[in-house]
């Protein structure tokens, strides 16, 4: 068990770092190929936004388990345990409600673009919707369709070739991010009741570092 | 009266316990299924736009990695050893030089507690070993601290400028002289008291001192002219700058200074064993030149890497769940409204003003900065622009609003940082900074009714700013 949690978090950090450094280095390549040899790389501003999106989305789920989300804890602080335990309860079941509105919200979205079917109802999904339009022929503006994917084609595209990815790829991480996040919350409810934490946040960004100076303090004294 | 509803509900699930982002989100979510006829997914449409067409916010996780770059080494040493070969010598010395290190780092990072973090571990414990009390080196570095988000480049004003469409050069250029002013009123204030209390002073070092300092600080804070030069000069684009500078930053913090990386010396490396005066040891690159390509891949990079990601993400979260709030007060023209109701009550700017002022004080002091920033800032920009105040100046005067806000008690950040790195109780930290609240309270008035010091500077470079309603 143990073993496998540390797995998973080395995953998501891994891809967390690996995104980063992707976006940073196309940007400054494109500097680069501009400055240097007075022409754009034409994929890359898109590139760099899609795995923006892609980066924020999936790590929310992460910081969601790491309690990172940013929040405003002074009411929680000032309360005895047993109202804290309450108020924890009650915020951490907005945000899997928020993660449940999201998800649909994101596969609606999301669905079309794969020729697949989003789903009825304005609150809560009340089976698939039977006509609708599938959106699989919609690329993207710049980024080419590489050739390893070519078997996307014959499966969304009616065989019709993809110059440019198409939508579904870049948009797939909404309602992949919005499970993982649900996932998530519905794992630190859990610890919130059954009293491993007692919040879903942190007040601000350098909570880490505090953290490290104490103990190096303790370790003086 | 809707938007009371939304706005009572956003402070409410904050007030539980709810994550910013998800308050933001979770409002606007209920808003729009309640009293429109959006549907969930525009929703999520909505929110992966917020990256897919802010070109502007992209420049955020950058900056944010040139930073962690910065300051993963001894970049603050580096800065702290120049500061005090500088103005070491002048009556309080220290203070000022700690002050005057908090501007320079404020330049390489965007954000307020990171300062405090990264100056204030070296330059308390400095300023209590020459014989200054805990009090006043814990309230010099917590005010001179929150001058991280004034002094560009800055994350806060990308926020602003990405939410309420300015151009980003323009704020930057707009910091500069309030950044310099609030750093020179903070040092004035310092050399008052240190000659009425006789504080010490250090030696003058000399121009010797000065240079070798200067050019071993020069490496980090060439950063500075990579990005403003980079955006004034044509060259860059701010996002391209920011990306720029972070891979600058890696090199000079893995080739140049050899803080981390392969041809860091692992030895003996920790926040507050880090003396002023001492350069961490290393290894000379013709002895492992395979370091220029395992440099990408080392552990430390990947750490720096995650650590900037990690930032990034609980940052953007919140920004992209503000933009769909910001599109339902778009929607409900629920800006127009209170601008017009405000107009009709005679209300002027002056008046409006004072009461962004108090909004953003209370705000500012338990909520970080930039995600204050995107809620408020959608709400008061179109105000403003009816009232006729320039945007640039507008988003100055929030900046330096949410800097007082950060070291007001109860509950500043800056304050509650600064406890933490000092290992005092808030309230004596509290009352070291009072005096120094003060001064910032002063420079406040001063930038909200003297418009020209945060304009000057961008209407001389860039042109007068054209401003469409």
């Amino acid at each position: 068990m143990d073993h496998s949690k540390a797995f998973t978090d080395r995953i998501e950090e891994t891809l967390i770092a690996g995104i980063l450094g992707a976006m940073t280095l196309i940007t400054f390549a494109n500097v680069v190929t501009r400055h240097g040899f007075n022409q754009n790389i034409l994929w890359a501003l898109e590139l760099t936004v899609f795995l923006f999106g892609w980066l924020v989305l999936l790590g929310a789920s992460y910081a969601v388990k790491k309690g990172a989300h940013l929040g405003v804890d002074i009411v929680v602080n000032a309360l005895p345990s047993q109202p804290r335990r309450i108020m924890g309860l009650a915020a951490v079941a907005v945000c899997i409600s928020f993660s449940l509105l999201m998800l649909k919200g994101a596969w609606d979205y999301w669905a079309n673009f794969a020729n697949l079917p989003g789903t009825e109802g304005r609150w809560f999904p009340l089976g698939f919707e039977e006509t609708y339009r599938g959106k699989g022929w919609y690329e993207v503006n710049d980024i080419p369709h590489p050739a390893i994917l070519g078997w996307m084609e014959s499966v969304f595209n009616e065989g019709e070739e993809y110059e440019k990815i198409p939508r579904m790829i870049p948009y797939v991480v909404l309602p992949l991010s919005m499970a993982l996040l649900l996932l998530r919350f519905v794992q630190a409810g859990w610890a919130l009741w059954i009293g491993k934490t007692d919040r879903v946040v942190a007040s601000h960004e350098v909570e880490d570092e505090l953290e490290e100076i104490r103990e190096q303090m303790r370790g003086q004294n | 009266m809707e938007v009371v509803i939304l706005f009572t509900l956003v402070i409410g699930l904050m007030l539980i316990g709810v994550p910013i982002a998800i308050s933001l989100g979770m409002s606007s979510v209920l808003f729009l299924l309640v009293f429109s006829d959006s549907s969930l997914a525009s929703v999520a449409q909505t929110l992966f736009s917020a990256f897919e067409g802010h070109y502007t916010l992209l420049a955020i996780p950058f900056f944010i990695l040139a930073s962690s770059f910065m300051t993963t080494g001894g970049v603050a040493q580096r800065i702290i050893r120049f500061s005090i070969a500088c103005v070491g010598h002048l009556p309080g010395g220290l203070a000022i030089a700690g002050v005057f290190a908090c501007m320079l780092f404020a330049a390489l990072s965007g954000s307020s507690p990171a300062t405090v973090v990264a100056i204030g571990t070296i330059v308390i414990g400095g300023m209590r070993q020459v014989g200054y009390s805990k009090d006043f080196a814990a309230g010099v570095i917590c005010t001179a601290g929150t001058l991280g988000i004034l002094i560009p480049p800055s994350i806060v004003m990308v926020v602003y400028a990405a939410s309420v469409e300015v151009s980003v050069g323009r704020m930057f250029l707009a910091g500069v002289i309030p950044g310099l002013l609030a750093g020179f009123m903070l040092m004035t204030t310092i050399y008052v008291i240190a000659r009425i209390k006789k504080l010490p002073k250090g030696e003058w070092q000399g121009w010797g001192e000065i240079l070798a300092s200067g050019r071993d600080a020069g490496w980090g804070l060439f950063l500075i002219v990579i990005i403003l030069g980079g955006i004034y000069g044509g060259i860059f684009t701010p996002t391209e700058a920011a990306a720029v500078a972070a891979v600058y930053a890696f090199f000079i913090a893995t080739f140049v200074y050899k803080d981390m990386g392969p041809l860091a010396d692992r030895q003996a490396r920790s926040l507050s064993a880090a003396a002023v005066n001492e350069t961490p040891g290393s290894i000379p690159l013709r002895r492992r030149p395979w370091a220029i390509v395992t440099a990408f891949f080392h552990p430390d990079t990947q750490r720096t890497l995650f650590d900037a990601g990690k930032l990034t993400v609980t940052l953007l979260f919140v920004i992209a769940n503000a933009l769909i709030l910001k599109h339902v007060l778009t929607d409900e023209q629920i800006p127009q409204h209170i601008a017009n109701a405000m107009l009709s009550a005679g209300f002027g700017p002056v008046m409006f003003l004072i009461v962004v002022n108090i909004i953003l004080l209370i705000g500012g002091q338990f909520m970080e900065p930039s995600g204050l920033l995107v809620i408020v800032a959608p709400l008061v920009f179109p105000i403003a622009i009816e009232l006729g105040i320039d945007p640039i100046h507008l988003g100055i005067i929030m900046v330096v609003n949410m800097e007082i806000g950060m070291i007001t008690p109860p509950v500043g950040l800056n304050l509650f940082v600064t406890s933490g790195v000092a290992g005092m109780p808030m309230m004596s930290v509290v009352r070291a900074a009072l005096p120094f609240l003060a001064v910032l309270f002063v420079f406040l008035i001063l930038v909200t009714y003297v418009p020209w010091i945060s304009t000057v500077l961008p209407n001389t470079f860039m042109g007068p700013e054209i401003i469409t309603k």
